[in-house]
């Protein structure tokens, strides 16, 4: 069969058989939630095919020029070069809008799944030793597309992502002793100069991706080197890997897994309208809108600046002003924490002097998981925050009676959602003492066949205290 | 399981791939009918994800009904080296380091090397931007600078009516970012806001810098009964007739106060620039 | 006494039509013909207004504790609270809300014309000579009013309760009367400000904000990255979520495993 001659004519080259032979017959543990970080993969890959293209049509410069394509509206009216390509592409290039829609679709759900995932790996301890790389390369994967977003869709030059950047000028010059500086060498100057429309393409289709594709590709080789957790089951111990073969069972799964991700953003990217920026309008500097929200992931820092109080710090002629602590600080320590997890609670359960391949089940920790959900309601909070003029003006509410409510729910939910949790993780613990298999029939042996064909005695598998 | 039920699961798992893989064919074309009759954009996401779910679905049904489902079990061997790699490593990273004995100092110098030109590349990093300088200490505000509004269109007494607002700046700078000026209307006499502005609100005219203390968006919101400006990102409220005092959100200072003056054609100007900076805070906002 | 049998089902229904007709032209006609197409009757408006506004108002509309002077408010201001129902307005110490009015268009025009007799003010404006610029006016509407209504017209919220309403129901008519009179806590755009051209192109790119262009698809109503942001976790990650445990049920499999890996794996 021609297969087999190419495969020949490559192992003639590169010798690779044993190696590829080891590797199509790795072991992925057959529960759904591990492939929530194949989801983030899809977006990712679904970005840059996507991204691709639209970089063909996209060109990123604050140069004046005056509309005169399709869109009537804004016929004649004078914008950036930037937002008049973005205009063509949705309104001149065929397939250019769907095109365009998919990609800010995936990327919503591209950091959404990153969030799943690491909500996954905490919960169940994924990340204890020997993971702790692995959980800060996610984390820094978090961080670059976060920063992926934020610069994709600031590059349209319209007067809500033009906002943002504003907000975003606002809290770099807040830092102390070097904010002005960094501020004037990231932008090229005061706001919003002409620099940073094309810094930010550069970064955006090169430097974070690049950066995104080297740490996943980090991140997925440790992950073969240290093979995947599971979850505790029939014949399921520490020093094995039960599920099925990546060849080729699970390389079909994850090859149809890719095509639904596709699919859904596929769907959502010709049915549902997503940052409509001929509404907007294109940026002036003077100009604002009611109601201007950043794309959800920024959600929680935009709620942090609209709940914190008009406290600044002022002594000697220097100024630590508000955003400061919204902007910089509260984020700083969100990572910083996140950054520490595997640590702090490794140094606390003094979990890390052995290796742990087999997973929690949330309700078996109850004060890891309390503590999860608190942190979760904490930044549910201040997302809800970053809409409370949304809110206000759909539900004919005060904006400044929901804004003072969440300054009080930002430290009050997460402490009662905290607790709980710690109790509901009790109560479901109790009732299911075991890590969810079923009670081996007395006098019942659990054997395993070799490769040779002969039998083995497996021990029983540990119970859950 | 029993060898006919697995059978007949196969059998029909075959024929839901096989349809669903038409399914595909088929959308697939309808995408390019889609796209070489010009195009719509809910059918082409459609037909898209239609044509994508048919292959999605496929692949599924072969993984779950016609390949081995194992469990397999792979042995996971501890992952730390043994002590013999371990020490054999040790042994030949060591090779390397022989000749430094007795000549740390090569080390140490290394390190300067290296730190050095560490150091200097950095430099060029200083020509991505001007030097800070006096540049967020000033706007394009000087004395006499005519009021003109967006369209360039110079303001004079009877542009606003009391209650009025509008968004200005001063002649031949439109749209620079950091002499946005909101204009309002308070009555038909001159305004004082606060002790030392008593000239700078002429006939009712009041001029606030339009970037907002907090964070620096432009702050549209004029409410006129409450006679308060709102910043609409985070909600920032400035009390007007007391020369913009912030009342409620995040914001810390007061909105700069421009001061005006009305020229013998009746048309507004500024008499100076605003006497502080404008904008949101910053570390030698003080000095 | 003298109608044939066969005439009266169809008398009767036609005065039944006749009736809902007339009570539907009655309740309907107020607010949706345009001000400003009939001048009212200024003596009949004056008594309408001693019976529905003097109290607050004053008997000469001089003002009062409850309610503002109307003298030199002009038929603008007037047409625009009586046509959207703002007036009369029910809670005084809350923002006043588009409702139904108890006016008929023409005791609505007749009002008016008292109002406007009492001083003079703003008129209602031509919202269609000259004819707006669509280009013009969204340049003006997204540096003017986007701050306050939002840039797609629906609305934002002020302070302590107030909000700038959604464009979304107003007539070319109202959105002018507004643009000119500043009512509530709107500020005021008169002639000095805005040019009638410019008033009318305003106009005109609000209507077109009643139905924009939402090639997209589904518009979600405009409302911007909270709604998207909801759709995608909730509709497309969930989604997702869902396939993933089709494609993976989280059946836990009984039977021990069946095969080892090979040795000779390294």
């Amino acid at each position: 069969m021609i297969v087999r001659r190419i495969v020949r004519w490559f192992d003639e080259r590169l010798g690779a058989a044993r190696f590829v032979r080891t590797a199509l017959n790795k072991v992925f543990p057959d529960h759904w939630s591990f492939m929530l970080g194949e989801l983030a993969l899809y977006c990712f890959v679904i970005l840059i095919l996507t991204g691709v293209y639209l970089t063909f049509f996209f060109t990123p410069g604050t140069k004046e020029v005056v509309y005169n394509g399709s869109y009537a509206p804004l016929k004649g009216v004078s914008m950036s070069q930037a937002y008049e390509s973005v205009l063509r592409i949705s309104f001149d290039v065929r397939a250019g809008l769907v095109m365009r829609q998919i990609h800010h679709w995936a990327a919503l759900i591209f950091v959404g799944s990153i969030i799943a995932h690491l909500m996954r790996i905490f919960f169940t301890g994924a990340f204890r030793r020997p993971r702790e790389l692995n959980w800060m390369i996610g984390v820094t994967l978090l961080l670059l597309a976060i920063a992926n977003g934020f610069t994709g869709y600031s590059l349209p030059d319209d007067q809500l992502s033009g906002t943002g950047l504003r907000i975003a000028y606002s809290v770099v010059i807040s830092v102390p002793v070097v904010g002005v500086w960094s501020a004037f060498l990231v932008f090229g100057g005061e706001f919003p100069g002409n620099e940073v429309l094309t810094r930010f393409f550069v970064i955006h289709i090169l430097i974070v991706p690049a950066a995104i594709a080297v740490l996943l590709t980090a991140h997925l080789a440790i992950l073969v080197r240290q093979k995947h957790t599971q979850f505790r089951g029939p014949a399921r111990r520490e020093r094995n890997v039960v599920g099925a073969r990546l060849w080729p069972t699970f390389t079909a799964k994850t090859i149809g897994l890719f095509f639904f991700v596709f699919a859904a953003c596929a769907a959502l990217g010709g049915l549902a309208q997503i940052n409509p920026v001929w509404i907007w309008g294109p940026f002036q500097p003077a100009a604002v809108s009611a109601g201007s929200q950043p794309d959800w992931y920024v959600g929680w820092l935009e709620g942090s600046l609209r709940l914190l109080p008009g406290w600044e710090l002022r002594a000697f002629g220097h100024e630590v002003p508000n955003p400061f602590f919204s902007g910089v600080l509260l984020p700083g320590i969100t990572f910083m924490l996140l950054y520490a997890w595997p640590f702090l609670e490794g140094r606390f359960t003094k979990e890390n002097r052995e290796e742990h391949h087999l997973l929690d089940r949330p309700r078996d920790r109850p004060v890891r998981t309390a503590i999860g959900v608190g942190a979760l309601a904490f930044y549910a909070v201040l997302f809800v925050a970053g809409g409370n003029d949304v809110l206000a003006s759909r539900f004919n509410v005060s904006v400044n009676f929901i804004t003072n409510v969440l300054r009080v729910a930002l430290f009050v939910v997460p402490v009662v959602a905290a607790f709980f949790t710690y109790r509901l993780c009790k109560e479901l613990a109790q009732r299911s003492p075991t890590a969810g298999e079923p009670e081996a029939p007395p006098g019942a042996e659990l054997v395993v066949r070799t490769a040779e064909g002969g039998y083995v005695d497996v021990e029983e598998p540990a119970r859950t205290p | 399981m029993n060898d006919d039920v697995q059978e007949t699961q196969e059998r029909k798992a075959t024929s839901r791939t096989a349809l669903a893989f038409g399914v595909t064919a088929l959308a697939s074309l309808g995408l390019a009918v889609t796209y070489w009759a010009g195009g719509q954009e809910q059918i082409e996401g459609s037909l898209l994800a239609i044509a994508l779910g048919g292959l999605g679905f496929g692949f599924v049904q072969v993984a779950k009904y016609l390949l081995p489902q194992g469990p397999y079990v792979e042995d996971r061997e501890a992952l730390p080296s043994s002590d013999e790699d371990q020490a054999a490593f040790a042994s030949d990273f060591e090779r390397g380091e022989g000749w430094l004995s007795r000549r740390g100092f090569l080390l140490k110098m290394l390190g300067l090397a290296g730190g050095a030109i560490g150091i200097a590349a950095l430099f060029p990093i200083r020509s991505l931007g001007p030097n800070p300088g006096q540049s967020l200490f000033r706007t394009k505000w000087r004395r006499g600078s005519l009021v003109v509004d967006e369209q360039g269109e110079p303001v004079g007494v009877d542009t606003l009516d009391v209650g009025g607002a509008l968004t200005v700046f001063p002649q031949g700078h439109l749209e620079v970012e950091d002499s946005q000026t909101i204009l309002i209307r308070l009555s038909q006499e001159d305004v004082v806001t606060r002790p030392g502005r008593e000239l700078w609100g002429p006939e009712g005219y009041v001029g606030f810098s339009k970037v907002c203390t907090h964070a620096g968006c432009p702050v549209g919101l004029y409410q006129q009964q409450f006679k308060k400006l709102l910043c609409p990102c985070h909600q920032s409220t400035f009390s007007v007739p007391d020369g913009a005092q912030p009342v409620f959100g995040p914001a810390t200072r007061s909105l700069p106060q421009l001061p005006l003056m009305v020229d013998d054609e009746g048309m507004l100007r500024a008499r100076s620039d605003y006497t502080e900076p404008v904008g949101p805070g910053f570390w030698d906002r003080g000095t | 006494m003298g109608m044939s049998g066969r005439l009266v089902v169809p008398s009767l229904g036609g005065l039944l039509a006749a009736g809902l007709l007339a009570i539907g032209l009655h309740t309907a006609g107020a607010t949706e013909q345009r001000g400003g197409q009939n001048p009212g009757n200024a003596d009949r408006g004056h008594r309408l207004f001693l019976v529905g506004c003097a109290t607050c108002h004053g008997a000469n509309g001089e003002g009062s504790a409850q309610g503002p002077d109307l003298r030199g408010v002009g038929a603008a201001a007037a047409d625009f609270q009586l046509s959207t129902g703002r007036m009369p307005n029910t809670a005084p110490d809350r923002q006043s809300v588009t409702k139904r009015s108890p006016y008929t268009r023409a005791e609505i025009d007749d009002l008016v014309a008292y109002v406007a007799s009492l001083g003079p003010g703003p008129p209602i404006p031509d919202v269609h000579n000259p004819p707006g610029d669509l280009q013009e006016g969204g340049e003006l509407y997204l540096d003017n009013c986007a701050a306050c209504h939002s840039a797609a017209g629906n609305g934002g919220a002020l302070n302590v309760g107030r909000d700038a309403p959604t464009l979304h129901g107003a007539t070319p008519v109202e959105v002018g009367e507004a643009v000119r009179t500043g009512p509530g806590n709107m500020p005021v755009f008169g002639r000095g400000t805005f040019t009638p051209q410019q008033l009318n192109s305003i106009v005109r790119y609000v209507e077109y904000l009643k139905k924009p262009q939402d090639p997209g698809g589904l518009s979600l109503g405009l409302v911007g990255p909270i709604t998207e942001g909801l759709v995608a976790i909730l509709v497309g990650l969930g989604a997702l979520m869902l396939i993933t445990r089709w494609i993976e049920p989280p059946a836990m499999r009984q039977e021990p495993p069946a095969v080892t890996a090979p040795e000779d794996q390294q």
